[in-house]
């Protein structure tokens, strides 16, 4: 391929970025965990009593997001069904939504029956990544030729032993693959095990978080972050490998099957039974901010868009259109770092001769949880000489080192499925070699940037756990003001919360409608 | 290699399609030994005849008869037909040997013996020495083969037999249908050939004894 000069250093920008935002702070907060008293802390039996709680609670969070999403990801990836696409996106929903508004939703639905603890905070988890088992399994699923199970049938199998012998080792490494992520979300949650967990589903996260800000034992908490991630980083890596299986199976995908008999009620109640877990906890949600004990309400809305702030008696919340404001901010400036850094990476990964190392950095941010990156973001650009908290600038640039895999994870595939033909067809019909370049690939990376960009910011819009750790306690963004209000008590409290976590479902939505709605068109 | 002295394939006035009837009622037996070729532009429910009588779609009338014994509504994995499809449809996850033991292992038949089994029909499809390779390292000529071998080790009641050389160039089209009406007399069984091409439905219908051409 004719590549333009400029293009070979295009992953220095990409490299800078992690460098200064990733490996400084990391460097920071290791610097501080070894120390001599380092193996006291160590020693310490609180960190690992709470990552068997993290993991017993993931892996029971696991255990059901699969046995929910298996169905889901046959029915809606493989048969014919009318309003399919639709039940598919619905059922994507729940992966966009904030945190903390899937928290707030699950106590407006089960709060009163079931209260807070291990089963609801598994629940929310299951209902959260189950469309991280639909899209994964399902696409793998989409790529079995139907006809093989009816091969198999021919040979003497009966459908359960056909599944079970041919068509369930074909979506093993899909299924490990999607069991790891939703593994490595629950064990690391943060907004769901703070507003629904109690003792028994503590997270590391969780205890990083009240280290650092009320117990202020900074050391102790970069011991605790480190267990993280010494598991995260091994499941993913786990993952990773298994990742490397699934990208060997075939591509072509299958036509849809027409289900007949019994099999097309069953596929059609899937259906339906998707529908009304995705819907349910949102529905409650609207009937919550609507509501109070006395019937229909709309003060918690004009509270929401009245007041400049709500009196929460010794503490103020803020206002919540500044909130919103600062927020919308913090999205747009994620969304357009996230885009160009993250787009020059998969440039480079796909220019590169080093360019797999290079796309494996860039998805190191996924490795690090939220408030492992807070913490150290916090030690490293938080205090003197480099206070970079009075700009403002930490929440973006935190939230953009989140966002960049998933950008690089988007724009790779689409870039690297563009005919790289057309550069040489250009370029042997005149083009320079940097006009050549765009003329094969622009068009693809201006669609995918917005859609990655998009994707970014709604990726910072509900972003709970760095936002946490960096913004200041006169600035809070959205999420951080809802779970304010849920931290007191109140109906007033909880309906404008509600109201709070509509507008951000509405806008996060929305946002993702239109990202995948303009790449259906690229 | 079939025990059952050879039962023949009858079909009763079926009536094949979805909701509606794709063509006229079939009736027609197919001896032990001897091959039915069914020809006919695409789409004229050829494949679906063949689905019909391997019950993957259910019978709109009439009936499927195989040695006597009615098998209608038997589910498809009791009614001991197999198919080779016009794509070989080898199961990914498993390699070449594994794939032809498929059959002999939902029979019953230990892993090792079933592993024997196959070797042997491996063998007889020329691809010994092959049972160790992942299936997608075959080429497409192999790749059938080696699902011809598999649908054999069965020990099919009838082979089905869906347009199976049509993604083959012309050389092994010829090879593969010299084995498949050799592999017929040989297990003594009634196959059914589902082709578009009337120079292939001529070579296998008079290719064995008392073969037959139907036209669709």
């Amino acid at each position: 391929m004719t590549a333009p000069g400029w293009l070979r250093w295009a992953w220095l920008a990409p490299a800078i970025f992690i460098v200064a935002f990733l490996l400084v702070p990391l460097a920071s907060l290791l610097a501080r965990v070894v120390t001599p008293e380092t193996l006291d802390y160590v020693a310490d039996p609180l960190p690992w009593r709470v990552a068997g709680l993290a993991t017993a609670q993931a892996l029971t969070s696991t255990a059901l997001a699969l046995v929910v999403g298996l169905p889901m990801a046959n029915a809606l990836t493989r048969y014919r069904l009318l309003g399919r696409r639709w039940v598919l996106a619905l059922a994507t929903v729940p992966f966009v939504l904030p945190t903390v508004v899937v928290a707030l939703a699950f106590r407006a639905l089960l709060g009163s029956s079931l209260g807070t603890g291990f089963v609801i905070v598994v629940l929310a988890h299951a209902y959260l990544n189950m469309a991280v088992v639909i899209r994964i399994v399902g696409a793998r699923w989409s790529t079995i030729d139907p006809r093989i199970e009816t091969a198999a049938r021919t040979l003497g199998a009966n459908r359960w032993v056909a599944f079970r012998t041919v068509t369930l080792p074909s979506l093993g490494p899909a299924i490990a693959s999607a069991a790891a992520i939703v593994f490595v979300f629950s064990f690391t949650s943060l907004g769901i095990v703070l507003l629904l967990g109690d003792s028994s589903t503590r997270t590391l996260e969780a205890l990083v978080l009240r280290q650092t800000s009320i117990l202020l034992d900074f050391q102790g908490a970069a011991v605790s972050a480190a267990i993280q991630a010494v598991v995260v980083g091994s499941v993913l890596l786990w993952a990773a490998k298994q990742g490397a299986s699934v990208a060997s199976g075939g591509t072509r995908t299958f036509r849809l099957v027409q289900a007949r008999g019994a099999a097309r009620m069953a596929v059609a109640a899937v259906a339906m039974v998707a529908v009304l877990i995705v819907l349910a906890p949102v529905a409650s949600l609207v009937w919550a901010s609507v509501h109070s004990s006395s019937g229909w309400t709309a003060a918690w809305w004009s509270a929401l868009f009245g007041s400049t702030t709500i009196d929460a008696g010794s503490t103020r919340i803020g206002s919540p259109l500044a909130a919103m404001g600062r927020s919308i901010t913090f999205a747009l400036i994620t969304g357009l770092v996230a885009a160009v850094v993250g787009g020059l990476a998969a440039m480079s990964v796909l220019a590169h001769r080093l360019g797999r190392a290079f796309a494996l950095a860039t998805a190191l941010p996924l490795g690090i949880s939220a408030a492992t990156l807070g913490l150290g973001t916090l030690l490293a650009y938080g205090r003197a000489p480099l206070d970079l908290r009075a700009t403002g600038l930490l929440v973006p640039i935190a939230h953009a080192l989140i966002a960049v895999p998933l950008v690089v994870a988007v724009a790779t595939p689409t870039l690297r499925a563009t005919d790289s033909r057309l550069v040489t067809v250009a370029a042997t019909l005149g083009a320079r070699p940097s006009r050549a370049w765009w003329t094969g690939y622009g068009p693809t990376l201006r669609t995918v940037m917005i859609a990655a960009g998009g994707l970014a910011c709604a990726v910072s819009l509900g972003e709970f756990g760095a936002a946490s750790f960096l913004a200041r306690a006169d600035g809070p963004t959205v999420p951080l003001v809802i779970a304010r209000l849920l931290g007191r008590p109140g109906e007033a409290s909880f309906g404008v919360a509600a109201a709070m976590a509509v507008v951000l479902v509405i806008m996060t939505t929305t946002l993702v409608a239109a990202v995948d709605r303009g790449g259906r068109r690229a | 290699m079939n025990d059952d002295g050879g039962l023949n394939l009858a079909c009763d006035q079926l009536i094949v399609g979805y909701k509606t009837p794709l063509h006229e009622p079939f009736s027609f037996t197919v001896e032990p030994g001897s091959v039915l070729a069914v020809v006919g532009p695409s789409g004229c429910g050829k494949s679906t005849l063949l689905a019909t009588i391997a019950g993957i779609t259910p019978a709109l009338g009439g009936r499927v008869i195989i040695g006597g014994h009615e098998v209608t509504q038997s589910p498809t994995h009791e009614r001991r037909v197999a198919m080779v499809f016009q794509e070989p449809l080898l199961f990914p996850t498993m390699n070449v040997r594994d794939n032809v033991a498929y059959g002999p292992r939902r029979a019953g038949l230990p892993k090792g013996q079933a592993r024997e089994k196959a070797e042997e029909l491996l063998g007889w499809v020329d691809l010994a020495g092959l049972g160790d390779r992942p299936v997608d390292q075959l080429s497409g000529g192999q790749a059938q083969r080696v699902s011809l071998a598999r649908a054999l080790a069965a020990e099919p009641r009838v082979l089905l037999l869906d347009e199976p050389f049509s993604a083959l160039d012309a050389p092994l089209r010829t090879r593969l249908a010299l084995d498949v009406l050799e592999a017929v007399q040989r297990a003594g069984i009634p196959a059914v050939h589902v082709t578009h091409d009337p120079a292939e439905a001529d070579t296998m219908a008079h290719g064995s004894p008392s073969g037959s051409i139907l036209s669709m």
